[in-house]
């Protein structure tokens, strides 16, 4: 930004030099003149390389900039005589004003600039048209380019955030690699083998399979985690990481992006249907967790191979006050606009089915 | 013929097999290795992990129902990586098992593929069924063509929803009130319509390549 400011410096310069050259015939004290251009032209090759380093942009050097360009303002009527209409520096101040905006925001633009201002207006003698114009330009600008310059660097500072997050997500694939192609492999082995050894290699197998299994979910979770836009979440990678060496997940190959708020009310739903798994069929139950992706809905359906629950038995849990299935899970997926249902009988599992729709404002009818 | 380049496993597999009274005729640790013994080891029934030094397990997959249509794979992985299962169903494969499956799963597993059998997991069948939810979606069909888009049958579909939410063959023949082996062939019928989907695609895709290589290079026939 520094590098273009410095060019358009040189070129307003060039223009207040070739002003003065056109006109000092008719200047009082021309020979002051010549001072005040080569102080100019002496200044601006100073802060052009100055600025091009970032380590110079203190504020002592800024405030410096100001005081030359104050300064050349100030001794212009004394140079130019009686009816002075235009400064000696001229354009040559946008470079300050710009200098400011950049480094201070639009804060610095509008200050430099209604400073500058200030001073032109004080030396001249009449206040004319041109002058507010170009006044009127010059706060103007000197705001807008601070204000654009604090978003360029907001956006630069957002583009660095995402390249990192992107060399991140990069190392965390080529861990994953590792771990795939150490870690995992051994559990899986260890989960094998193990039950050979006897009654405590049964229990060796089984923590090696549980470990397996979440790490495996951590490891795959982390290269879905970019796909999902900004405040939704994918269903898919949360009911992934439900997998246990009991809880078994199936989904399709697509993520299911959905609202954040939708796909946790969702998630509480199918764990509270799992809960129930263990707390009414046994800890070591198994369960099966499928999320389908239907035209207008997504579909969860969580299964158990338990006793059932007996007919009427949620009925009249609700009736007696205990809120407990009713509330989590129909509760939860009813005010989402969808549906839940129970299908069980005693000896055939129980087989929840949750419906959400995919887009709320068409609320499922029945299913 | 048992395909893994972790020599503890490629090890462990080929003996309890061998244990089990089936003959492991060869064995490799990569890709390239699969595929030049595969012609003189004329196996059955390919063991494949997907994971292995190019080319991976789709790829073998590909190669050796290509040379062999009679050939069964069964891909054993640890990975879960379910996209790339999906992709070996399609280019042939028959069979999935986690490598975390006990011995007695595998060596099952195993004679079941031989037999022409499909071995599903819950969580392939939901990938399956979500395949064909995604070709049969509007954007899919607008992008793949026509109406050669393979769909599931009713019944297929509710058979491919009961295997993925985990009953077994025989559970689900007594709840629908069909044969076990019924069961089996919807199963088998919604693969074979995904690889001959694939294939299909795959000839287009060729013929497309190949045309064009004629339009722009200098041609001799013309």
């Amino acid at each position: 930004m520094f590098r273009a400011l410095g060019v358009l410096r040189l070129v307003v310069l060039l223009n207040a030099l070739g002003i003065y050259l056109w006109r000092f015939h008719g200047y009082a004290h021309s020979a002051v003149g010549w001072l005040v251009m080569a102080a100019l032209v002496g200044w601006t090759v100073f802060v052009v390389w100055a600025y091009a380093a970032p380590h110079h942009r203190r504020p002592w050097l800024l405030v410096a900039d100001l005081l030359v360009a104050l300064a050349a303002i100030g001794v212009s009527p004394y140079v130019k005589g009686e009816g002075l209409n235009a400064t000696l520096p001229g354009f040559w101040v946008m470079g300050v004003v710009l200098a400011w905006a950049i480094l201070w925001r639009w804060v610095g633009g509008l200050s430099a600039a209604v400073l500058v201002s200030a001073a032109d207006l004080a030396v001249r003698e009449d206040f004319t048209q041109r002058a507010y114009g170009n006044i009127f330009l010059l706060v103007l600008g000197g705001t807008v380019v601070g204000f654009l310059s604090g978003l360029l660097q907001q956006t630069a500072a957002q583009r660095d955030r995402a390249e990192r997050a992107a060399a991140a997500a990069e190392e965390r694939q080529r861990l994953a690699r590792v771990v795939h192609d150490g870690v995992l492999q051994a559990l899986a082995l260890v989960q094998r083998r193990a039950p050979e050894l006897g009654p405590e290699g049964v229990e060796l197998g089984r923590l090696a399979g549980e470990q397996e299994v979440r790490l495996r979910g951590l490891v795959q979770q982390d290269s879905r985690e970019l796909l999902a836009p900004l405040g939704t979440l994918d269903l898919v990678q949360l009911l992934a990481a439900l997998q246990t060496a009991q809880v078994h997940v199936a989904f399709p190959g697509t993520p299911a992006t959905m609202p954040a708020e939708t796909a946790s009310e969702v998630l509480s739903a199918v764990e509270s249907c799992l809960s129930n798994v263990r707390h009414h069929v046994g800890r070591e139950a198994e369960a099966w967790v499928l999320l389908e992706e239907l035209g207008d809905r997504w579909v969860v359906s969580v299964r158990d191979d338990g006793p059932g629950i007996p007919e009427g038995r949620l009925a009249a849990s609700a009736a007696e006050g205990r809120l407990g299935v009713q509330q989590s899970i129909v509760g939860r997926m009813r005010d989402l606009g969808g549906t839940a249902t129970v299908h069980s009988s005693p000896g055939q599992g129980t087989e929840w089915e949750l419906e959400v729709p995919r887009h709320p404002e068409r609320p499922l009818v029945g299913s | 013929m048992v395909v893994d380049d972790h020599p503890m496993w490629r090890e462990g597999v080929a003996r309890d097999l061998t244990e089990a009274g089936l003959e492991v005729v060869a064995t490799a640790g990569n890709g390239t290795d699969a595929i030049t013994r595969f012609p003189a080891a004329r196996p059955d029934v390919l063991v494949l992990d997907l994971q292995i030094p190019a080319p991976n397990g789709v790829a073998v997959t590909a190669e050796v129902v290509r040379q062999d249509p009679s050939v069964r794979v069964l891909i054993l992985s640890a990975s879960g990586e379910q996209q790339d299962v999906l992709e070996a169903v399609k280019a042939g494969a028959t069979g999935y098992l986690v490598k975390s499956a006990s011995r007695a799963e595998l060596v099952a597993a195993v004679r079941r593929v031989a037999l022409g059998d499909t071995v599903f997991t819950p969580g392939l069948a939901g990938l399956v069924l979500g395949e064909y939810r995604r070709l049969s979606d509007t954007r899919g069909a607008a992008a793949t063509g026509r109406d050669e888009t393979p769909r599931l049958t009713e019944r297929e579909t509710e058979v491919l929803r009961l295997v993925a939410m985990g009953m077994s063959y025989k559970q689900i023949a007594e709840r629908l009130f069909l044969s076990h082996r019924t069961v089996q062939n919807h199963v088998q019928n919604t693969l074979r319509k995904l690889q001959l989907h694939n294939r299909v695609q795959l000839v287009r895709y060729a013929i497309e390549q190949g045309l064009d290589e004629l339009d722009e290079g200098p041609s001799d026939r013309s």
